[in-house]
């Protein structure tokens, strides 16, 4: 390509990616720059990380919340993409449509609809009381429980679309030889398919535990101010208590461990088909 | 999440950045609630622009962008919404009739940063500015405000303790023991009763941040008015860690109210104002007690050179004293006239509804800003900070 | 059926282990139930929103259409939606024409460079909302943008440009580069091979993604409580403190309003990837 052409292309790179560099990640940079210089220069607000117990403990209720939704959730997102593959098409249609619709839809609403069902004088609760299955309203919003059920609903489609992506590409073939080589489907499921569909898995538990450990709207709203996740904590510090330094040192903090997480997985999956599949 | 805007001045004066304008989420609580009762019909437009003048929020609606003023003009600013209005008729009006001087009220929010800002690059705007006794103090450490002129507003005119120097109350309001009776069977009658989950089951609600509430978990621990200041945190938290798992929190005032009024609790640890809201909406199921409740103030505070002088400021001040005027704002409003003499000319039928009149505030405590602000001897932390770091800690656990 | 599908499920006749029906029918059992667990509370806020009560509560002696009436009289929920609407759709415009120019550019040059740039506008997506949400009120504030459209708009450009850059550069990977070297051989100009050539090859990944940039941004919260107070209110900010403070019944009726709306999307979506593949197919048979 001759090097004016070339030029010529960068043109049209050029102004989307200075937007990006000046808008987002200049911002980026000076924020988590912060973390050393608020309110001193120093490594002070990182000390603070291993002293404070609010902190350990926000970590500790973050790491536990996001272990159980990806856990639940690719396990039920596998279950689901497996149905899909064994399904005639308008079946597969109909359950695309459903895991979309949710994918689509605003989380806002989706936890709304949450609060509403699962509040102690919500839907569930009424329906349950109505039947007489219970006389007292279980709790199941504004505590863990909600905020799991409302993740696990968020982070499904997510595990979905990659799981699935990748079971439709594995080797027919390779079944149908384990089967004709004597193999019950049960055995077929378990010692072929199931090896040959870990690379969705790998990329859909990655995926949720990514977006489950900077997730704000869902625990903000089902958790009511009782399940405290980081992402939560530092909207605190940086709005309420006006601590920018710690605010930004685990803002800094977060960010680093998505990025490990990432780049452990870029190992194994190729990154931009995980993306590429989420939408 | 409205003080959001000017949160970066706080940023810029991290001395002040400290506190929490405690006052301010309340004035807005106010402004909220009178809305409500005008989209209700149970304000008329008058009635609620008379209330807005009196919190201070026409500017908003009126001035948009903040009032400037002009020559012979006095900027009040607070919290905006309806307090705009009913400021402006409660205080506004009686001083312009008296005075000549015309009151323009803004509803911008005096947010500590910005009066700050304004001093030092010497663009003051205002001449009054509605905040609080934390404020207060917070101001008076920057060296932005004016020392109250005693000569001219009345110590005598207020409630006891809430004449500071660089700050005077205009109303007071309360975190008090809301319940319904019906739903509990019985009255709770102080914090005992409300941490008391044998006695009183089902679930409670406090507050989000510990502001009022470690008052309340003091007492349940046994201490008496006298002695929840210095308040003993590990105490309280302890206290808090034990009532967790029946507590509900909630962030903003119109929250609080409907979780009562869904019946999802059945006590809490709320604001009078919307207390007394509860009382009202639900035909006398919801009420509260006095007894045990902590009561703090809204305060004025005059910015160094502002424009209309400090004497046109002293004098407004020494205005909205009167004892008329601030029944008006709590007929509108629900705050609670700062003035002792005002207690008498509350109609009869809503004295029980008053923070100041003698028999309530008799049973009450005075919220300590004072040791709010003291350092808590724990790295650079205030008692302030520290107590919101520990609270998060025992709610999320 | 999928070739799994086939290779799994042996043909009808030949269905004689039973266990392997049994676990057939287990495995969709349970995936239907998992669907409707997807779909359940999207499903329940309908009759919620026609509720007869003034509260939040199923319809207890008719339904009502009062709440959304509600929406349609009170100014808070118009302007709220208003503010949205422009906000989105300008966000929309501005992220599709750089997404777009971006993503042909990466496609045509496809060095490592490019490859580097198209996984790095992807950070969006991996930044946490919260700290990209900090990052850009600190910044924000410096620019004196908060409070104001032009701010609001920009950030939702660069949180939708991905989106635009993925299902372009997905709709590009169906087009091969030498029918715009035909179009340059034939004398076209650099800029006339992009706009005669390569755009109406990949329009329909440009629609797509502009349909992507719009629910963004029309849903997007975080930021938005970070960036805006009192002048820029949009609809989900509204919902927010709607869900924070008082559940009026008036959510339920936005939300069944959202999802019908989401739901067009979903299906104009569908209807596009359709159409693209019709498209290829057509093409692939005419190139035989």
């Amino acid at each position: 390509m001759p090097a004016s052409l070339r030029f010529g292309y960068w043109l049209l790179i050029a102004p989307a990616l200075g937007a990006m560099l000046i808008f987002y990640v200049w911002p980026l940079v000076q924020v988590l720059w912060l973390s050393v210089t608020e309110p001193y220069p120093g490594l002070q607000n990182y000390e603070r990380m291993f002293e404070s117990p609010a902190i350990g403990r926000i970590w500790w209720t973050t790491l536990e919340v996001c272990v159980l939704t990806t856990v639940v959730t690719v396990f039920l997102g596998y279950v689901v993409a497996y149905a899909m593959t064994i399904v005639g098409e308008g079946q597969r249609t109909g359950m695309m449509f459903c895991v979309l619709l949710s994918l689509w839809l605003s989380v806002l609403i989706r936890a709304f609809a949450w609060v509403m069902l699962l509040r102690g004088n919500g839907v569930i609760n009424e329906g349950l009381m109505g039947i007489g299955l219970i006389d007292q309203p279980l709790r199941l919003v504004r505590n863990e429980i909600g905020v799991l059920i409302g993740m696990v609903h968020f982070m499904l489609p997510l595990a979905v679309l990659p799981i699935f992506a990748n079971m439709t590409g594995i080797e027919a073939r390779l079944i149908s030889a384990a089967r004709g080589l004597g193999a019950s489907p049960g055995r077929a499921l378990l010692l072929v398919f199931l090896p040959l569909s870990k690379p969705g898995i790998i990329a859909a538990t990655i995926l949720v535990f990514v977006f489950s450990l900077g997730f704000f709207i869902t625990p903000a709203l089902l958790g009511g101010g009782r399940v405290v996740m980081i992402s939560e904590y530092i909207r605190v510090s940086f709005e309420e208590t006006l601590r920018w330094g710690q605010a930004t040192m685990l803002s800094t903090v977060l960010l680093v461990s998505v990025f490990l997480a990432l780049g452990l997985v870029a190992r194994v999956v190729d990154l931009r088909q995980v993306f590429g599949a989420t939408r | 999440m409205s003080i959001l805007k000017t949160q970066y001045e706080k940023d810029l004066y991290p001395e002040i950045a400290d506190t929490i304008d405690e006052a301010g989420d309340f004035q807005r609580d106010l402004i909220e609630i009178a809305a409500e009762r005008h989209a209700r019909g149970e304000i008329d437009r008058r009635g609620f622009l008379t209330a807005l003048a009196g919190i201070g929020a026409l500017g908003m609606a009126g001035v948009p962008g903040g009032a400037r003023a002009a020559s012979g003009e006095l900027v009040v600013v607070n919290w905006g919404g309806p307090a705009v209005e009913a400021y402006q008729t409660a205080f506004g009006e009686p001083f312009t009739a008296a005075s000549g001087t015309k009151v323009v009220i803004d509803g911008t929010g005096p947010l500590l940063s910005k009066i700050r800002a304004m001093v030092e690059s010497g663009a003051v705007t205002w001449d009054v500015c509605d905040t609080g006794a934390a404020s207060t103090l917070v101001l008076e450490k920057a060296g932005v405000i004016q020392a109250i002129d005693y000569s001219v507003v009345d110590k005598s005119k207020v409630v006891l303790d809430y004449a500071y120097d660089y700050g005077i109350a205009n109303y007071l309001f309360s975190y008090v023991l809301a319940y319904n009776e019906k739903a509990l069977g019985k009255a709770p009658s102080s914090w005992a009763d409300f941490w008391d989950t044998s006695g009183f089951g089902g679930m409670r609600t406090l507050r989000k941040q510990p502001n009022g509430m470690i008052e309340a978990a003091m007492f349940a621990a046994g201490k008496t008015t006298d002695e929840i200041y210095p308040i003993d945190l590990d105490l309280a938290m302890g206290k808090i860690k034990e009532l967790r798992d029946s507590v509900i929190v909630w962030g903003s005032g119109s929250q609080s109210q409907e979780l009562f009024r869904t019946g999802e609790v059945a006590m809490g640890n709320i604001w009078h104002t919307r207390a007394n809201l509860l009382n009202r909406d639900m035909n006398g199921d919801v009420t509260w007690t006095w007894n045990e409740g902590i009561v703090t103030a809204g305060m004025w505070n005059i910015p160094n050179g502002n424009p209309a002088g400090t004497e046109a400021a002293m004098a407004f001040v020494a205005s909205s004293q009167d004892p008329q005027q601030q029944v008006k704002l709590f007929e509108l409003m629900g705050n609670g006239p700062a003035n002792p003499a005002a207690s008498e000319f509350v109609p009869e039928d809503r004295r029980w509804a008053n923070p100041g009149q003698p028999e309530n505030w008799a049973m009450q405590i005075k919220q300590d800003a004072r040791w709010y602000q003291a350092d808590s001897g724990k790295g650079d932390l205030t008692n302030d900070a520290l107590a919101r770091e520990l609270y998060l800690d025992v709610m999320s656990g | 059926m999928t070739a799994v599908a086939e290779a799994i499920a042996p043909p009808r006749k030949r269905v004689r282990d039973r266990r392997a029906l049994w676990g057939r029918l287990f495995a969709l059992g349970f995936a239907w139930t998992v669907l409707g667990f997807l779909v359940l509370p999207m499903v329940i806020v309908i009759p919620v929103s026609v509720t007869d009560q003034y509260y939040l509560s199923l319809p207890k002696e008719g339904i009502s259409f009062e709440h959304y009436a509600a929406f349609f009289e009170k100014e808070i929920w118009l302007a709220a939606t208003f503010d949205s609407l422009v906000i989105a759709a300008s966000a929309t415009a501005l992220a599709v024409l750089l997404g777009t120019l971006c993503a042909i550019g990466c496609w045509r040059l496809s060095s490592r460079a490019a490859e580097a740039v198209r996984l790095f506008m992807l950070l969006p997506i991996i930044v946490p909302v919260i700290v990209q949400a900090l990052a850009i009120y600190r910044f924000w504030i410096d620019l004196g943008l908060i409070d104001t459209y032009l701010g609001t708009i920009i950030a939702h450009t660069l949180i939708a440009l991905p989106y635009v850059i993925i299902t372009v550069s997905a709709a590009l990977t169906n087009v091969d580069p030498r029918t715009e070297q035909a179009a340059r051989n034939l004398g076209a100009s650099n800029a006339q091979a992009v706009r005669l050539v390569i755009l109406p090859a990949v329009m329909p990944g440009v629609l797509s993604g502009a349909l992507f940039a719009f629910t963004i941004s029309f849903d997007e919260i975080v930021t938005v409580l970070f960036i805006t107070s009192r002048e820029v209110y949009t609809l989900p900010k509204r919902i927010w403190n709607g869900i924070q403070d008082h559940l009026d019944p008036t959510i339920a009726a936005v939300a069944t309003m959202l999802m019908l709306l989401t739901l067009a999307l979903l299906l104009i979506d569908l209807w596009f990837k359709r159409r693209r593949k019709a498209r290829l197919a057509a093409l692939e048979e005419s190139s035989q």
